[in-house]
């Protein structure tokens, strides 16, 4: 499996071509909810004062997701910002703050973060939860693997119950407990 | 032979041995991981730069190209210039790897060899593109 990454740590992070142009920076994260990945980015220019870009990235078009930046084959990629934002069912923005549900019923927190895998894939592994008494006592953000079908909507984000028993701390041990319990669920 | 060691040789005329400048950076085309270009300082008019094609050899002491005529040839079909030493290395995956200390190339026939990071060595053949941001190569096969 990928490195995985919280979706709020792409946004800034440098677009740069294969031939070593750096000619944006990511805005935001453009999801789509059904399908569990990435649609695409919203852009803006590169520096302080730099505004939001006209032109979106499609996630199609990105060579690859990297600690350091996002390569892409070429600028003339790039499409109209309404390509990319209109097509995602769940903008970033409303996924985030969303309660979150159990299949079983229980309201465990809100939605904190999405996390995805780098690469190439732009899947959604999973949710940083800010969890509430029904999840953790003490209301730490923990993250959450996400079903095979992702429910989400702007009003709710629901997981498997099953999901609870492979809550993670901390991204790095959240990237095995995502493995464990994708195997689990197989084997049921 | 190293960036670092042709910079700074005189360039030198073969048909009437008069020096044209002093090699003062080498332009890299990444697609073809060659030298393209030799760029030089303190030339006199307009021929700042010459195109690889134009040189005769490279030596420990000098370039040679042929004459100023062939040197100022062939100058519209050249990679636009970026600095390759102190680069920004990046993977196509978007890691960073360092940055470009030294680039050893063939004398003879401009291809670029080895790129020296302070991450470890780089073969030519992985080279992917040169920008004014970075140094793009190819991710080390698995």
């Amino acid at each position: 499996m990928n490195t995985l990454v919280l979706a709020s740590e792409l946004s800034g992070r440098v677009v740069v071509t294969l031939g070593g142009e750096a000619v944006a920076q990511i805005k935001d994260v453009v999801f789509d909810g059904p399908a569990g990945r990435i649609t695409g980015f919203t852009l803006s220019g590169r520096g302080l004062l730099a505004g939001p870009l006209k032109q979106s990235l499609r996630f199609s078009h990105v060579h690859a997701i990297g600690p350091s930046a996002v390569m892409i084959v070429s600028q003339s990629l790039f499409e109209d910002r309404d390509a990319v934002v209109g097509r995602g069912e769940a903008g970033r923005g409303r996924v985030l703050g969303a309660p979150v549900l159990t299949e079983e019923g229980t309201d465990i927190g809100t939605v904190a973060d999405v996390v995805v895998e780098t690469g190439s894939s732009g899947r959604v592994v999973g949710f940083e939860i800010a969890a509430n008494d029904n999840l953790d006592p003490e209301h730490r953000k923990v993250f959450v693997p996400r079903g095979q079908s992702l429910a989400v909507s702007g009003e709710a984000l629901v997981i498997p119950a099953q999901a609870q028993r492979f809550v993670a701390d901390d991204l790095p041990s959240f990237a095995a407990q995502a493995e464990a319990f994708l195997t689990h669920m197989r084997q049921r | 032979m190293l960036f670092t060691q042709a910079f700074g040789l005189p360039v030198i005329t073969a048909d009437d041995a008069t020096t044209v400048g002093k090699v003062a950076d080498l332009t890299v085309d990444a697609h073809n991981a060659t030298v393209a270009a030799v760029r030089l300082s303190g030339a006199s008019d307009r021929a700042g730069v010459l195109a690889w094609t134009a040189v005769e050899a490279v030596g420990p002491d000098a370039v040679i190209v042929r004459s100023r005529v062939t040197a100022e040839q062939d100058q519209d079909r050249l990679p636009a210039h970026h600095r390759a030493l102190g680069s920004r290395v990046l993977t196509e995956h978007g890691a960073e790897h360092g940055t470009v200390r030294d680039i050893a190339f063939d004398p003879v026939s401009g291809r670029v060899l080895t790129l020296y990071t302070a991450l470890g060595e780089i073969t030519g053949a992985r080279l992917m593109g040169l920008g004014s941001y970075a140094t793009v190569v190819r991710a080390e096969p698995v």
